[in-house]
């Protein structure tokens, strides 16, 4: 269980995979908003309090990458993390504090994030 | 008349006055008259000069004429020459049968009858003159029979010189030839195959029946296409050949003319990029087919995951979520296997190889259990490398798994852990080998065994395992290969991987590690 209630803001293009990745987020405690869009994401970080962000790698308007690089612009201590479909790593994979494969499971996914999560804790308590 | 055909007459008498006399005579007939005063200066004539014929006196001083013939017959070049005597003497029967053993050809007494000296001379002159012509013909005949057979050497050299195997067959095909380029093609020496039966020496198979071949053969007078044949050392060799027919001049025994060159390792390298292009393809539809199913696949695995602790289930409800998350984690591994260059962390790191058995034997532990299999285990290093813990324990979990596969009556797992130079190289690096007492690998399974998509065990398997196993190998700059062998009836399998790892120069951290590692 997460102590005080991570929110992650989870982006994806397509609504089922995006609401079902909700679900399971929040069975695992946290709170989620979503985003279907870059746009939409960028959007609600600009008015409300996120821990970490969790977004599709390919979608129309714009990798996750992409949006990588546009958030850690505004937020450099905000925890990215990517959840994909591909078989290789773009190149561009490091703007992204974790690169997740989709096959590992709901329950490894879980696990990572709150793992970036504690990581991100300690470094900003430290800082 | 020309100068050409002037001949060459030589008068010899001691007596100037009868010399002139002579050419007087001969004058008419217009060759070249040459005088001469003893038999001495005859000679000197005769060695210079191509004499027809010789008008020579029975009697002189010093040598006689019959001496003198004697003399000219001795030589070698002048035994054919006309000799004619004039004798001024009465000559017996006894005397002209002497004067013709020695080479007189005709006898003229004194008083000279001119037009019987002029017609007897004529006619030599004459002969002479023939025997001369004949003599140059054939000289140019010579000389043509020279060229020629120097244009046919020439010719067979340059048959020679060809790479092609050329040879000439009569209809039944026993070889009448049977160049150098043959004699490099299929090992058999020139002499050794003249005279025998052309199929049956190099047992070769053709495309369609011969029967038809040599139809063809007959009516268009040639034919071409591909042939399999054996050299005498029985290597099986692919030619492309070109047959055509030759007529003789005198019709019946016709010959066929086959000029064979070399494809088979142009077919294996065409084969080999074939093949290549196939993989490549195969395994980018491989790609693309995962990512497609990885994004439902995920949905779907969330879904049944939140399903199955829904408090709206009963027991039966229950039951069937949880088969269908199972069967979702099989669709799971088989796209994770071919997501093989995925990589968790994103920079490689110091792995020992022997940790990351380890951890596989003990994921693996309870199969090897089940099946009854022995596990012999031998770790001579740590096997200290750089590179992504993932990767490789991919690769060590496929072995080992396609290993407990094999064995489902149970048997003996080996697995060892040592320094290597690979592949004869000097370079240093880590080998392990994972060997079974299974089923073993048929030999015609043995070449498509790394494929994508290429399976011995029918449903059960993806056919990816060691296909991306060998991938990921080869990222390392490494290689794997196998040993099936049969032995008493039993088989023993044997995997081995070579991955490059340290150079020896900083090889003072790994001998450290292999020191304690001896006691494992």
């Amino acid at each position: 269980m997460v102590p005080s209630k991570s929110i992650i803001l989870c982006v994806d293009d397509e609504p089922n995979a995006l609401m079902l990745r909700r679900l399971v987020l929040e069975k695992a405690g946290y709170s989620v908003v979503t985003a279907p869009s870059s746009a939409e994401a960028l959007r609600i970080l600009s008015n409300t309090p996120v821990d970490l962000v969790l977004s599709d790698q390919l979608m129309p308007g714009g990798t996750g990458t992409d949006l990588a690089r546009q958030v850690k612009a505004r937020h450099p201590n905000l925890p990215f993390v990517i959840i994909s479909g591909v078989n290789e790593l773009p190149p561009d994979s490091a703007q992204a504090d974790l690169f997740l494969s989709k096959v590992e499971g709901p329950v490894a996914m879980c696990d990572k994030i709150s793992g970036v999560l504690e990581r991100f804790r300690d470094q900003n308590e430290s800082a | 008349m020309t100068v050409n055909d002037k001949v060459n007459i030589l008068m010899v008498d001691d007596q100037p006055a009868k010399l002139l006399s002579y050419e007087a005579i001969l004058g008419e007939l217009g060759d070249n008259l040459i005088k001469a005063g003893s038999g001495r200066e005859a000679l000197e004539v005769l060695l210079k000069n191509d004499v027809a014929v010789v008008l020579m006196d029975v009697s002189m001083p010093e040598l006689d004429g019959f001496e003198m013939a004697e003399i000219i017959r001795q030589h070698p070049r002048f035994q054919k020459t006309a000799i004619i005597f004039i004798s001024a003497v009465h000559l017996t029967d006894i005397d002209r049968l002497k004067g013709y053993a020695r080479g007189a050809v005709d006898y003229i007494s004194v008083p000279v009858v001119p037009e019987v000296l002029r017609a007897k001379v004529s006619v030599f002159a004459e002969l002479h003159r023939k025997t001369r012509q004949l003599e140059a013909l054939n000289r140019g005949l010579e000389q043509r029979v020279l060229e020629r057979t120097e244009e046919l050497r020439q010719r067979a050299e340059l048959l020679d010189l060809a790479s092609e195997a050329i040879m000439v067959r009569d209809l039944q095909g026993n070889l009448k030839f049977f160049n150098t380029g043959a004699e490099t093609l299929y090992g058999w020496k020139r002499e050794e195959v003249i005279g025998r039966n052309i199929h049956e020496l190099l047992q070769t198979s053709y495309p369609m029946p011969i029967q038809q071949i040599m139809d063809n053969v007959t009516q268009s007078g040639r034919w071409q296409g591909n042939l399999v044949q054996y050299s005498k050392d029985g290597r099986e060799i692919v030619v492309a050949s070109r047959q055509a027919l030759k007529l003789e001049e005198h019709g019946s025994n016709a010959v066929l003319l086959e000029i064979n060159r070399d494809i088979t390792a142009q077919l294996h390298a065409e084969e080999a990029l074939r093949k290549a292009e196939r993989l490549a393809a195969m395994g980018r539809v491989a790609g693309i087919i995962a990512h497609e199913i990885n994004n439902p696949l995920e949905a779907i695995t969330n879904a049944f995951y939140l399903l199955r602790d829904h408090h709206s289930l009963d027991e039966q409800a229950r039951m069937l979520a949880n088969m269908a998350e199972e069967e979702l984690l099989r669709v799971a591994h088989i796209t994770r296997q071919t997501l093989s260059f995925y990589r968790e962390s994103q920079q490689a790191v110091m792995i020992s190889v022997a940790r990351l058995l380890d951890d596989v034997l003990e994921l693996q532990s309870r199969l090897l259990r089940l099946n009854a299999i022995t596990l012999d285990k031998k770790y001579l290093t740590e096997g200290a490398i750089l590179g992504f813990p993932s990767d490789l324990k991919q690769v060590f979990l496929n072995l080992v798994g396609n290993a407990i596969q094999a064995m489902p009556e149970g048997g003996r797992l080996r697995v060892r852990v040592a320094n290597a130079n690979g592949n004869g190289s000097r370079r240093f690096g880590v080998r392990v080998s994972v060997c079974d007492t299974g089923a073993g690998i048929k030999p015609e399974d043995a070449k498509r065994l790394f494929e994508p998509f290429f399976t011995t065990k029918s449903a059960k398997g993806t056919g990816l395992g060691l296909w991306i196993s060998k991938g990921i190998v080869q990222k390392y700059e490494g290689s794997i290969r196998f040993r099936s062998l049969r032995m008493n009836g039993r088989n023993t399998t044997c995997f081995s991987v070579f991955l490059p790892g340290l150079r020896a120069a900083d090889g003072g951290e790994s001998t450290k590690v292999q020191e304690a590692i001896g006691s494992v």
